[in-house]
């Protein structure tokens, strides 16, 4: 299924750049994966990218960089045929993670250690992320999450389930691209529970007192 | 065999029409230039077209690095590490998908991430990525739209407002977030995102416009 809530373009040129926040860029990475049309804006992104490159001013390299690069080339190998595995997408395999999230959450949905965090919500926080914070979180089938805005970026990925807020229907491979303007207030699908991924770059900010009172629980 | 002995004759009669300009400092040859130094390189193995590269890429892929802050040994390693890249990998180089200066920019963006921010999981990931990229491309009968022209990007950023321009930069060439950018800025991290959102349409506008 073709996702239908992309990342925002903001998002996508900071990603070209390089100058995402590593857990944003993880879950950047892992809806790239699953989406075509993401992957050719970040073309487009990464153009730019090129075109701010041959526009450096510079002077030409001195003789003995020159001496050094083609020495190097004595080193190498003679070109063995490129092999192209098969192997990044196992695809329609509904128990496989996104390739980028198997450094920090495993391969297997299935096979996920969660933990309990608030009433129907349970979670899985990726250790030692440098640049916000990443986790997986499992929400009980029709729970109605508190409402909250955001102080920094948050990226959300839905993996299995579906949850609805003002913004529309999120289901597999959908993600939510938000900042500190957006108020929401997920509602997940009735059925199986909502699995996603999430990274910030600045903690949660819950309105109300019961928000205030689940934030600790949450431990955003 | 068969396969690579077609591609050759077809480039090398593909070459023939195209005498090599003499390489000028500061002068950007066209994509159509690069491509063919490319099919040298890749089915020649012509070290003469690497260097061609070489002088026009290596000293731009140094300043790009050294701008986002590397220290010059480190950017000079880096800068034969992307060469060597290209040198190893040139037969994955498609010019109807990105011209050179796009492949050269990821290829030493990745580096830097991998490198410098020392980001272990990024190289496997953007591996894969191109990966699913060839596969799609692979699959089409037609090719997608060919490179973008660049002298019409290149017309488009110069055209950007102040700000928008401004922003683009720091996003680039100092690999700053947003939210970095908005407080060195001193400006909402949301007039941030639109305006980097409203440059980015303009400029994918130019990429996309009918020739």
């Amino acid at each position: 299924m073709k996702p239908t809530h992309h990342l925002d373009d903001a998002t996508l040129l900071s990603y070209s750049a390089g100058a995402l926040p590593a857990a944003l860029a993880v879950v950047a990475s892992a809806h790239l994966e699953r989406c075509a049309t993401c992957r050719e804006h970040l073309l487009d992104a990464d153009q730019i990218g090129g075109m701010l490159l041959q526009q450096q001013r510079v002077e030409a390299p001195d003789d003995d960089a020159r001496a050094a690069m083609l020495s190097l080339l004595d080193h190498e190998p003679a070109l063995a045929p490129m092999a192209l595995p098969a192997d990044f997408v196992e695809a329609h395999d509904p128990d496989r993670l996104p390739s980028a999230l198997h450094p920090w959450f495993g391969k297997s949905m299935h096979a996920l250690r969660w933990r309990r965090v608030a009433p129907g919500v349970q979670r899985i926080l990726a250790s030692s992320i440098a640049g916000g914070d990443l986790m997986l979180l499992r929400i009980a089938p029709g729970s109605k999450l508190p409402l909250h805005s955001h102080s920094g970026n948050e990226l959300t990925m839905i993996l299995d389930g579906a949850y609805d807020d003002m913004l529309g229907h999120f289901g597999p491979g959908d993600v939510a691209d938000l900042d500190g303007e957006t108020l929401h207030q997920p509602v997940t699908s009735p059925g199986v529970p909502c699995i996603c991924v999430a990274a910030t770059d600045g903690p949660l900010k819950f309105s109300g007192w019961v928000a205030r009172t689940l934030q600790p629980l949450f431990g955003f | 065999m068969m396969d690579s002995d077609r591609t050759l004759a077809k480039v090398a009669s593909f070459r023939a029409k195209r005498p090599v300009p003499p390489s000028v400092n500061n002068a950007v040859p066209d994509a159509l230039y690069w491509s063919t130094q490319m099919a040298a390189v890749s089915l020649q193995r012509d070290r003469a077209s690497f260097m061609r590269i070489y002088d026009h890429f290596a000293p731009r892929l140094q300043r790009y690095l050294r701008n986002l802050g590397v220290a010059e040994s480190m950017a000079d390693e880096l800068v034969q590490e992307a060469l060597l890249t290209l040198w190893r990998k040139a037969a994955m180089f498609d010019p109807a998908r990105a011209s050179l200066s796009t492949w050269l920019y990821r290829v030493a963006r990745n580096l830097y991430i991998d490198h410098v921010r020392k980001e272990p999981h990024w190289l496997p990931v953007q591996d894969g990525l191109d990966r699913l990229d060839h596969a799609e491309s692979d699959r089409r009968d037609s090719q997608p739209e060919s490179s973008v022209d660049q002298d019409i990007l290149k017309q488009a950023i110069d055209r950007l407002p102040p700000v928008q321009a401004k922003l683009v930069r720091m996003c680039y060439l100092e690999s700053k977030s947003h939210s970095e950018i908005s407080l060195e800025l001193d400006m909402p991290l949301g007039s941030v995102k639109s305006s980097i959102r409203r440059a980015f349409a303009k400029l994918q506008g130019s990429m996309r416009a009918p020739r």
